[in-house]
């Protein structure tokens, strides 16, 4: 009885450590060798194209709606411009290879916590190449794993066609971008989810 | 000889590019804002269609909405999109109600100065009466198509940093408010056209319940 009881609390110990420490992205998934060097986003890399979504966020129980504009300015340069329906511009940010560029914030944003938090979910939106570090699969998908800013991101590809970011510390995942309604190279739906806070933004395309 | 129809045509673009805008005399000015304000005074609900274009220097195009604009005294506003998105927000009682196709949400300005000093600005470029000499430097043109261009150059700080300047044409004859430009400092900026405008007609309350 004892041994069993001993045996019971190491198992469940383990168990509870194993669960802990192992990360939900990759559960069930089968470790590969990497067939691809690197992985690429398709969603916002043509030049021609001006990238235009009406957005609703929903922050806790609070609902705020804009315009997210997207624009290939350069190669490896990307505008990204968020406004009301109005037109004021709430920020404008540039990302230029791997740097980053504030054109314009208000005032009332204008924090470091605030531009790092958004800095990190649009440059994973519009970073169009990544090193692939691993290569996982499943039933449906093949996964690559790379990394951004000592986060690691997973690549979900299901019949060849990026489906989903997933953004993850070591332990847990931070954010997650769905990209649905695909045609001619464009997500016309596109969802970021944190799943450390309570927020959403919904993205449709209009142009 | 080639230089000289050289030098000509480029004397005769510039005075046409000079004439397409030109500035008003001091007493022109004087009156024509005095008929604005007393326009401004005697209307009192506008109801009128508009065509927004939200110009970005680095796209291709103008991003181009429209819809209604409904306006009621003292200030009561409302904004209805209605292509390429559903969208609507009333300005009442120092409060922004936002409906997001279905979407209802409403923000308290009351604590938002910035915003709510833009919002009573809004109002004022409807109805054409913005001309708070504290708050802007007024310069009168007359355009191309002989309507007025009234340019209000923002002096105040706060504002300065998101609209920079705003730039209302005005009907010739009538004095309607036909186009209000919101330029940025960064030289973006946002027009909205106004179509079918109706002055003076009834519109029910009801209309700005949002």
């Amino acid at each position: 009885m004892k041994q069993f009881l001993i045996r019971f609390l190491i198992t469940s110990c383990l168990s509870v450590f194993l669960f802990s420490c192992s990360l939900i992205t990759t559960k069930n998934l089968i470790k590969q060798t990497p067939t691809e060097q690197f992985v690429y986003n398709p969603y916002f890399n043509n030049q021609t194209i001006d990238y235009i979504y009406k957005a609703k966020i929903k922050l806790a129980k609070n609902n705020f709606g804009g315009l997210l504009i997207i624009k290939k300015i350069k190669e490896k340069q990307h505008r990204v411009v968020f406004t009301t329906e109005f037109g004021n511009k709430i920020f404008d940010f540039e990302f230029i290879n791997n740097d980053f560029k504030v054109n314009f914030i208000l005032d009332k944003l204008n924090r470091k916590i605030v531009i790092n938090a958004l800095k990190k979910d649009f440059q994973l939106l519009v970073k169009e190449q990544n090193k692939v570090m691993n290569q996982f699969s499943n039933k449906e998908n093949v996964i690559y794993q790379s990394k951004l800013n000592k986060k690691d991101n997973y690549y979900f590809h299901e019949n060849k066609q990026l489906r989903k970011i997933v953004m993850t510390s070591k332990k847990k995942e931070k954010v997650s971008i769905y990209f649905d309604k695909i045609t001619n190279k464009i997500a016309k739906k596109v969802v970021i989810k944190h799943h450390n806070f309570k927020m959403t933004l919904n993205l449709e395309y209009i142009n | 000889m080639l230089k000289n129809i050289y030098l000509v045509s480029l004397l005769l673009f510039l005075s046409i590019t000079i004439n397409a805008q030109k500035k008003l005399n001091n007493s022109d000015a004087q009156k024509i804002r005095e008929q604005i304000i007393k326009k401004s005074t005697s209307t009192n609900t506008i109801a009128s269609d508009f065509v927004q274009f939200k110009h970005l220097s680095f796209l291709d195009k103008d991003i181009e909405s429209s819809g209604k604009l409904f306006f009621k005294e003292p200030n009561l506003i409302k904004w209805q999109y209605e292509i390429p998105f559903k969208y609507s927000v009333v300005f009442k009682n120092d409060k922004l109600f936002i409906n997001d196709d279905g979407t209802k949400s409403d923000i308290d300005l009351s604590s938002n100065k910035a915003f709510k000093s833009l919002n009573s600005l809004i109002v004022k470029s409807v109805k054409g009466d913005m001309f708070d000499e504290e708050k802007f430097d007024v310069t009168y043109f007359k355009d191309k198509r002989d309507n007025y261009l009234i340019t209000f150059t923002s002096k105040e700080a706060s504002l300065k940093s998101f609209i920079g300047k705003f730039e209302l044409i005005f009907h010739k004859n009538n004095l309607d408010v036909l186009q209000i430009k919101m330029i940025e400092s960064s030289e973006d900026y946002t027009k909205i056209v106004f179509k079918n405008q109706k002055n003076n007609e009834a519109i029910s309350d009801s209309v700005f319940n949002n």
